[in-house]
């Protein structure tokens, strides 16, 4: 759940930056007043906002622990490292059973 | 061969650069969509975070030191008769003579009209935004040179500092010129462009509603 919600996050951040960057650009390549104001300010705000949501996303996805990341159907990677902990490195492994 | 004659068009070329790989890396995961590994983390940070960090520093700059120069002022059109008339070179008008300053250079309107104190780029920069709102509210339809709106005029009384940041108050030949207004001069009762007043006049006749006021 936090998986999907992280994911949602990060494909907003990605299209929020994309929007402050067609902002910023075009207030570079037709620097008019109103460009530079509507850059400086919404375009900005946007970024920073985009950012936040990426951090947040990035959060939410650690707390989860990477556990959902490789769908089932998806081939494991044989390089001795569990599904899991590739993309979330951060979940120590399981200690041996007594 | 790309040739860069200026600080300002480095900011921009880096900026667009930036800007660039920031929306190549978005493209690249709403079409891929990969999953959240680190390596895809860590690209998305690059086109999320730093790269739109470097546009917005880059483009700051250069877009404020765009906005020191002649082109900028006179891209609103209520300022073309304005910039016409400081860029005519036969023109003999204060702001044209000045204009031909090499030491202004592009910068004539900015160097006299900007706020001479610790913070005058600041307030100038706010009064800059102030100029953006009137224009969109009030001149936005005025014609060509905004003949249909108000008399534009200061929206406060022009200081001599800006004149006295070249022009010595204490020079032998300027205490001579003007022994008679000297302390008026320097209390602030006289402004040095009451006397010297040609300051836009050409731009000012070509207006019509300052003819109308004229008359």
């Amino acid at each position: 759940m936090k998986h999907q919600m992280a994911k949602q996050m990060v494909l907003f951040s990605v299209i929020g930056t994309m929007v402050a960057m067609a902002f910023m650009a075009s207030s570079i390549i037709f620097p008019h007043p109103l460009l530079l104001v509507l850059a400086m300010s919404i375009g900005q705000g946007i970024a920073i906002f985009a950012l936040a949501l990426f951090l947040l996303a990035v959060a939410l996805d650690l707390q989860s622990s990477g556990v959902a990341y490789i769908p089932v159907d998806e081939p494991v990677p044989e390089t001795g490292v569990e599904a899991g902990t590739e993309a979330g490195s951060e979940t120590p492994p399981a200690p041996p059973a007594p | 061969m790309l040739h860069l004659q200026s600080t300002e068009q480095l900011l921009k070329v880096i900026a667009l650069a930036c800007a660039a790989l920031s929306v190549a890396i978005g493209i690249w995961y709403l079409v891929r969509r990969p999953h959240l590994h680190r390596a895809t983390k860590t690209l998305l940070l690059l086109g999320l975070g730093v790269f739109p960090l470097i546009v917005s520093l880059t483009g700051n700059i250069a877009s404020f030191e765009y906005t020191l120069t002649r082109p900028f002022c006179g891209s609103c059109h209520v300022m073309g008769p304005y910039l016409r008339d400081a860029e005519d070179p036969k023109s003999n008008s204060l702001a044209a003579m000045h204009s031909r300053n090499h030491k202004f250079g592009e910068n004539s309107c900015y160097t006299c009209h900007a706020d001479y104190q610790m913070l005058g780029a600041v307030t100038t920069k706010m009064n800059g935004m102030r100029h953006l709102f009137k224009y969109v509210t009030e001149y936005a339809s005025t014609g060509p040179d905004g003949e249909g709106g108000p008399p534009i005029h200061l929206y406060k009384p022009f200081k001599s500092e800006a004149c006295m940041q070249c022009h010595s108050m204490t020079a032998k030949k300027y205490l001579e010129q003007h022994a008679d207004q000297i302390e008026q001069m320097r209390s602030g009762d006289v402004a040095c462009i009451d006397c010297h007043n040609e300051v836009h006049p050409l731009a000012l006749s070509r207006r019509a509603s300052a003819r109308r006021e004229e008359k």
